[in-house]
């Protein structure tokens, strides 16, 4: 096992404040990228210019709209919404108890299990540590003009409920703040 | 039965509660029919708050809620559980509004795929997953299952066409997601949820405008490696055709008996490839396309769409044409990455042979979705048993290949054992858990989808690790 994730377990087993910012960044990087398959696994820190520019050397790109390049994929991914949702097919995570965690895979389609990969998406730091993300992508030519997306409506109570609870099941120690 | 007694009592009309032991058989399994089960009774109701107040009922007597659209599942997802109630939404049944500007249809769940584009066709649009059992399975069951298609490879997955649902929840509180949620995604929660967190009342779906120009290319090939192969060339070269399917030699056979569409009876494979997009873009995919084929042994081309039609309806008559040529069929799911398409299909070949039982291989291939269908006979003893411990054999090595255990057709009650191969003990806790905040009281589709962590632990699984490694170790046997 990764000596950085086993170090990351423990932070999260440790402490109970965890604040997900920079500090994090440096699991950063390629896990894997098979173009021929339209699938990339990158770790949580990579900055998405470096994302880019690997998938670029293929003729391939990300299939959401990216506003700033700068930040790491793992922060666009915490705060992004569905249209990054579209594209992400499976997650590695450390929950709240500090429990390695993976949900979805590296295929187009699974529907093994509850939607873990695609509900984190936007859940803000404040559900999981997000490790690793594994997206679909696209050659450059299929990728539709990208659009910013539209304002999110804000949350209705009933939504807020459920993600409260929701949030008890991944971070039931309240650590993620 | 009190619970019979109070929702005819509460419930006008009476001819919407349906029990007794003849009347409810109809309901006692979906498209896998192994399985079966009368529920305690049945209900299809016409409006919301019929359904709401069968939820009551439900919720006052502690009786589980088995949600159903048209019984097509393939998991035994709407199968009913002992002394269980059927909600069944076929009179939900109405396209409520189309909004031909920005694209969107509001529909209720129990309308059938099929009748979305044929009632948007006149608007130059269609809604693009087509489920191979599109005539018949319903809109909600798709959401349900996060169906896919002959056309996903491009187009996306149901979730990828639906802009938003509103669910009823067991307490019968009513809930809309969106796609311009704030927060968390749980409009993607709900797709694929099998009918263990909420029922789906009302889903608005995407709709998109029908191709300028298409051309499909049959392939036929002696070797069916060369025919996989060309899966991944054709990606590998840029290409994303709207879709990309396989056969084997006895799914040729058996496809071309049942549907008479020409395909090539020679061939040891087939490959159904499918461009669109406007003319130029066909043309140019066209030719790149060709050349890769030019391994093939035979090469057919159709640019009409009646043509066109005519070639898929083969493929997608496949399932009934193969269970017309065997007493049952038992239909696999697991995905595969692409690259290992080849090894997949001899290592299904071996464990046919192994087992004695014929197979047939029809897939999603450009998504790495397999269908292997094996062929047995329920009337002779022991073969279902023998038939289930292959199919375990195929979704195990499925994992192993990082891959999973379901493509589209869902856990239900089928692939439960299969998940403590492909997730841990923690991994399951948590959905458990998921199901909780929705569910309580555990009366939506209990036991499905997610195995108890003990039949786990009886199975003696050993998750297998998710091809985690760059290089996984493929057992050869
Ligand atoms: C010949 C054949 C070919 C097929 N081809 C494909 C294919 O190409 N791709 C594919 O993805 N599938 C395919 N299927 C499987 C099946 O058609 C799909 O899973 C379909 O989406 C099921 O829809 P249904 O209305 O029949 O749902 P049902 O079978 O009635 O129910 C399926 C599940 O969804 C739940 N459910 C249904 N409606 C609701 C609702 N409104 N709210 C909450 N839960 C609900 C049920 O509880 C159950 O768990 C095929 C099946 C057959 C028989």
């Amino acid at each position: 096992m990764n000596d950085r994730i086993t170090q990351l377990q423990k932070i999260v087993k440790e402490s109970n404040s965890i604040c997900i910012n920079s500090e994090f960044l440096d699991y950063e990087g390629i896990v894997s990228y098979y173009p021929e398959e339209l699938i990339i696994t990158v770790k949580a820190g990579l900055i998405i210019k470096d994302m880019r520019k690997e998938l670029n050397k293929n003729n391939q790109d990300l299939m959401f709209f990216v506003d700033d390049e700068n930040i790491s994929i793992g922060a666009a991914y915490a705060n992004g919404g569905q249209d990054l949702s579209d594209s992400v097919l499976g997650v590695q995570i450390i929950d709240g108890n500090g429990n390695l965690l993976n949900f979805g895979g590296q295929v187009i389609k699974n529907v093994a299990g509850y939607d873990v990969s695609r509900l984190l998406v936007g859940s803000k730091g404040k559900l999981a540590l997000i490790t690793e993300i594994s997206f679909k992508v696209l050659p450059n030519f299929y990728v539709e003009k990208l659009v910013k997306p539209l304002k999110q409506k804000a949350s209705s109570k009933a939504h807020k409920v459920i993600e409260q609870k929701l949030k008890q099941v991944f971070d039931p120690k309240g650590i993620f703040k | 039965m009190s619970i019979i007694k109070d929702l005819l009592k509460e419930i006008v009309p009476k001819d919407i509660v349906i029990f007794g032991q003849e009347n409810t058989r109809v309901f006692e399994c979906d498209g896998l029919s192994a399985y079966k089960k009368k529920p305690l009774v049945v209900v299809l109701p016409e409006n919301i708050e019929q359904i709401k107040q069968v939820l009551k009922i439900c919720n006052l007597h502690n009786i589980p809620v088995i949600t159903r659209g048209a019984g097509t599942g393939l998991s035994g997802g709407a199968t009913p559980i002992e002394q269980s109630l059927v909600l069944g939404l076929s009179k939900f049944n109405k396209i409520k509004s189309v909004d031909v500007e920005n694209r969107l249809a509001v529909v209720e769940p129990g309308v059938r795929n099929i009748v979305i584009s044929e009632t948007v066709k006149k608007y130059g649009l269609y809604y693009a997953p087509d489920p191979s059992s599109q005539i018949a399975c319903t809109i909600g069951g798709n959401v349900a299952e996060n169906s896919g298609g002959i056309h996903c490879l491009k187009y996306g997955l149901t979730i990828h066409n639906v802009e938003a649902i509103k669910i009823i929840t067991i307490e019968g509180e009513e809930i809309t997601f969106s796609r311009q949620d704030y927060g968390i995604g749980l409009l993607a929660l709900l797709h694929g949820s099998e009918g263990l967190l909420g029922i789906i009342i009302e889903i608005t779906v995407k709709l998109k405008p029908i191709s300028q120009s298409s051309k499909l290319i049959m392939a036929g090939f002696n070797s069916v490696r060369d025919c996989a192969n060309s899966v991944a060339n054709i990606i590998k070269k840029g290409i994303i055709p709207a879709g990309l399917e396989m056969m084997d030699k006895f799914a040729i056979e058996a496809a071309e008996n049942f549907a008479k569409v020409g395909y090539p009876l020679e061939a040891n494979a087939l490959l159904l490839c499918e461009l669109d997009g406007d003319e130029q873009s066909v043309e140019n995919e066209f030719k790149k396309t060709i050349e890769i084929l030019s391994i093939a042994s035979s090469i057919k081309v159709a640019d009409e769409e009646k043509q066109i039609s005519k070639l898929w309806k083969g493929r997608k008559s496949a399932f009934p044409a193969v269970g017309q040529i065997s007493p049952d069929y038992y239909c696999m799911d697991g995905t595969i990455p692409r690259r290992y398409l080849a090894d997949m299909l001899e290592q299904i070949s071996k464990l046919s042979k192994k087992y004695n039982l014929a197979v047939a291989n029809v897939f999603h291939a450009g998504d790495g979705n397999l269908h292997p269908l094996i062929l047995y006979d329920a009337n002779i003893a022991g073969e279902l048993e023998k038939t289930e411990k292959f199919g375990m054999d195929i979704l195990k090595l499925s994992v192993k290949f990082g891959g999973s255990i379901t493509g589209e057709h869902g856990v239900g009650i089928e692939k439960l054992n299969a998940m403590c191969y492909q997730f841990t003990d923690k991994e399951l806790d948590i959905f458990h858990k998921i199901k909780k905040v929705f569910d309580p009281k555990s009366l939506l589709n209990p036991g499905k989808a997610v195995p108890e962590l003990h039949r786990c632990a009886e199975l003696g699984a050993m998750h297998v690790n998710k091809g985690k490694l760059p290089h996984p170790e493929i057992e050869r046997f």
